[in-house]
């Protein structure tokens, strides 16, 4: 039921884009152990703990980056990935501006499973024009050797689910990480431009928040 | 009826079969003379005036044969005689009864005191409980009175209504007495010059926000049901009261005005007990606690021990093992116990991977199950290294959990509920079956709809809105009022919050039931206080709240928050009328609140008997 997205309210404050810094707000989703927790650490803290716990609840880091000369804040949400806790998750899709939906190259039910955590995220992120939302695709753990999920399976499920960027990710090894993550942002900035073109650009948007100075990057 | 009513007098407690030993000494061991009397607690509220007292009474009963006493009385009586609002003395009085005696004239003896009065309790215990009372007047010294029929927790249960008994440092035998602090009564002094209608009015103006403050301040007001209709989330009172009855089993809000009473709309907890806990019992101690074939002995003081902090036990305290087994009664369950865990142990290990590839409930759990135990407690020198053997048995416990219980399987968080069980027992079958117990009280938590946490959730929301409305108002303000940053803490107990030491100290604490149930809730409560004067000075916002509370984890002092809890406990306890409800649940099922108009005090009452009593004053 979507009960409780009528509780939850956007998780972004609506503000006006008037400063150059915009926080955007990405959310990885994924089965169980595909290392959306690991992802997120190495991006932010470029770290890899192979002690890390398995997500209970939901959780959140921030990450500054310039992508195209765009100084951006980035707020990476985390969740627990598994079925049952889908009631705690989902108020807290709302506002995102880009999805990475992850799954394992070793574990072939995580591939599988993405079309489903597309469907969920859609709806109770309630995306008004899914076709046009940026997902990007990861498949993580490129370092273990026994693989499920070609690359080849991979490319064709994004190709045929709405063309997304797929990219083979390692958060043990680092691979690709960054460039997943910066590939979202651009793909959210694209999508924003495109919107620009159509609207005055004194127009305000819901859904940037400006950082204040004191919090901005240096 | 409020013209005519001027007094009303509760019997709280009464209790036949109070014996003093008027020719011992204070060790009540000398057994030749006994006075049976009965005991009783009256609150007397003298209605559109300030008096009001809780006064203790012993009377010895009429018609008792007691010709030992009338050897002795005299040399007592001088001893025991009181003045001003003590009193122990005799009175004289005909008895005419007389069956067995010689019909001469006979004295009674009686006793009575205020609450106010009382500086001590000491509970001591001879083959039953007998109580010595010291009074502030130090100079006045009163019998000890003995529960030879019971009665006396009873009794003791009932004076917290009107005191707070907290144990003196050094002696746990000894309750000191506290009677409602000053700022009870000073915090509606401003009321009692106002006329008689007008208290819920007086409410609604009082610009209460100021006097709020803090939580840690003198007063505390919790709730504020009937708040000012100019307020913008004024709540009907039948919401308030749906609200409190999710939370609060049993209580029943008066929602009606009548003249002569007034409902209470909002509660002042007094000031927060300072909590000394104690180190943790012994291995000494608890093997005390065993008679010669091991059955555990006076296990309400042992939990009251386990309360105040220990390790051990947890077997008993988690219903593996009944408190009253015996050593060899022990045996022989382990060994059944054993059989039982292996038999299903090889269910799941004896499924061929043909049968699991058609079983894909089993392929799920085996591969979550997996999954988890790489990513349970690994830098913990039970669980790290690869191939450690607690890694083996953290996953055969698991699985085997999944047969014992295959419509739950297994789920997120339930590998941090049997990681610091199996540590502790070091144990395959022990930890399975404690495991089992604990998963007896957190199954909701895990179950399809998880209606474990949504209720927990809800009930917390609402005792903190109790608690802190000032401090729910902003969460509120902030899309925060569901309080979905505490989901971690509830899901698994606060188990990703602490090391495993203060877990085992909190999860111990917690399985002994004391001081209260939902104690979890208060431990919540706690940690929140501590936080909230940072999350409102720094404006926090939905997303830092969430960040601010995950970020808690491993920095917060276990003592500290216990000690907190509690005294929020003793807090509500001697609200009278919050007590018996949030945390005592089913207490009592017809509980109304009145407040008297001119009153500086609850009167917490059942109804009937007020209707009864005032019948009696009439006549």
């Amino acid at each position: 039921t979507r009960a409780n997205s009528g509780r939850a309210r956007s998780i972004t404050p609506a503000v006006t884009m008037t400063a150059k810094t915009s926080l955007l707000k990405v959310i990885l989703l994924g089965d169980g152990g595909v290392g959306k927790s690991s992802l997120m650490n190495r991006y932010v803290t470029n770290k890899f703990d192979t002690h890390l716990f398995h997500t209970i609840g939901v959780e959140f880091l921030n990450k500054e980056l310039e992508v195209d000369a765009h100084q951006v804040t980035l707020q990476i949400w985390d969740t627990a990935g598994q079925e049952r806790f889908r009631s705690l998750r989902t108020p807290f899709y709302r506002g995102s501006d880009c999805c990475l939906l992850t799954f394992s190259v070793d574990d072939n039910q995580s591939f599988l499973n993405l079309g489903n955590w597309k469907k969920e995220f859609i709806y109770y992120a309630d995306v008004k024009e899914p076709e046009k939302f940026p997902f990007v695709v990861l498949g993580n753990k490129l370092d273990v050797t026994e693989r499920q999920v070609t690359s080849e399976e991979a490319q064709q499920w994004c190709q045929e689910n709405g063309g997304h960027p797929y990219y083979e990710t390692s958060a043990k090894d680092a691979t690709n990480v960054a460039v997943a993550f910066e590939e979202a942002v651009r793909r959210v900035l694209a999508s924003d431009e495109r919107t620009d073109h159509l609207i005055p650009t004194d127009t305000v948007k819901l859904h940037r928040k400006p950082r204040s100075a004191t919090t901005c990057c240096s | 009826f409020s013209c005519y009513v001027t007094f009303v007098t509760q019997i709280i407690f009464e209790h036949e079969g109070v014996f003093i030993h008027p020719g011992s000494d204070d060790d009540g061991l000398e057994q030749d003379l006994l006075i049976s009397g009965s005991l009783r607690i009256v609150e007397k509220v003298k209605l559109f005036s300030h008096d009001s007292s809780s006064v203790m009474e012993w009377d010895q009963c009429s018609g008792q044969k007691s010709q030992q006493l009338l050897d002795s009385q005299q040399s007592y009586e001088t001893e025991w005689d009181m003045v001003n609002t003590v009193s122990f003395k005799k009175k004289p009085c005909i008895n005419t009864e007389g069956s067995l005696n010689h019909g001469h004239e006979r004295s009674r003896w009686a006793l009575t005191f205020s609450v106010s009065e009382l500086r001590s309790v000491t509970v001591r215990e001879e083959g039953w409980p007998f109580l010595f009372f010291r009074l502030k007047d130090s100079s006045t010294s009163l019998p000890a009175l003995h529960f030879h029929q019971g009665g006396s927790t009873d009794f003791l249960d009932s004076l917290r209504r009107f005191a707070l008994l907290s144990e003196a440092p050094g002696d746990q035998t000894c309750l000191l007495v506290s009677t409602p602090s000053k700022a009870l009564s000073q915090s509606f002094e401003n009321l009692l010059d106002d006329n008689n209608f007008g208290l819920v009015h007086k409410f609604r103006k009082d610009p209460y926000i100021t006097t709020l403050g803090g939580f840690s301040k003198v007063t505390n007001y919790i709730f504020d049901a009937f708040r000012g209709t100019e307020e913008q989330h004024q709540r009907p009172p039948e919401e308030m009261a749906e609200l409190l009855g999710e939370v609060i089993p049993g209580l029943e809000i008066n929602q009606q005005e009548e003249p002569g009473f007034e409902v209470i709309t909002r509660i002042d907890l007094g000031a927060r007990p300072q909590v000394m806990r104690k180190p943790p019992l012994s291995a000494g101690d608890w093997s005390k606690h065993q008679d010669l074939e091991g059955r555990m002995t006076n296990v309400p003081h042992l939990k009251e021990a386990i309360f105040k902090g220990v390790k051990e036990a947890w077997k008993f305290l988690l219903g593996y093992f009944p408190w009253d087994s015996t050593l060899e009664e022990r045996k022989v369950l382990h060994r059944a116990k054993t059989d039982e865990y292996f038999k299903m142990k090889l269910q799941w290990k004896s499924v061929s991977e043909e049968q699991e590839r058609r079983n894909s409930r089993l392929r799920d759990y085996r591969s979550l199950i997996e999954k988890d135990v790489n990513r349970t407690d690994r830098t913990n020198q039970f669980y790290e290294g690869i191939d450690n053997p607690g890694l083996v048995l953290l996953h055969d416990i698991l699985m085997t959990y999944c047969m014992y219980d295959f419509d739950l399987g297994y789920v997120q968080g339930m590998s941090d509920l049997l990681s610091p069980i199996l540590y502790v027992m070091e144990n395959e079958v022990d930890a399975f079956w404690c495991f089992v117990s604990f998963m007896e009280q957190m199954h909701q938590n895990f179950e399809e709809q998880m209606q474990g946490m949504k209720t927990q959730l809800i009930q917390l929301s609402t005792l903190l809105r109790l608690l802190d409305l000032a401090f729910w108002n902003y969460l509120e303000s902030q899309d925060s009022g569901y309080l979905y940053f505490c989901f971690r803490w509830l899901l698994i107990r606060f188990k990703r919050e602490l090391s495993f030491q203060d877990v085992f100290r909190l999860w111990e604490v917690m399985w002994t039931g004391l001081p209260c149930q939902n104690f979890h809730l208060l431990v919540c409560c706690a940690i929140l206080d501590s936080e909230k004067q940072k999350i409102m000075e720094e404006n926090y916002g939905f997303n830092e709240i969430l960040k601010h509370i995950n970020e808690l984890s491993m920095k917060l002092d276990i003592e500290e928050i216990l000690q907190k809890a509690e005294g929020i406990c003793l807090q509500i306890r001697s609200c009278k009328v919050l007590s018996e409800s949030v945390i005592y649940g089913n207490f009592q099922r017809h509980l109304v609140a009145f407040i008297c108009h001119t009153r500086a005090q609850f009167v917490e009452v059942n109804r009937e008997t007020v209707f009864k009593s005032e019948c009696q004053n009439l006549k």
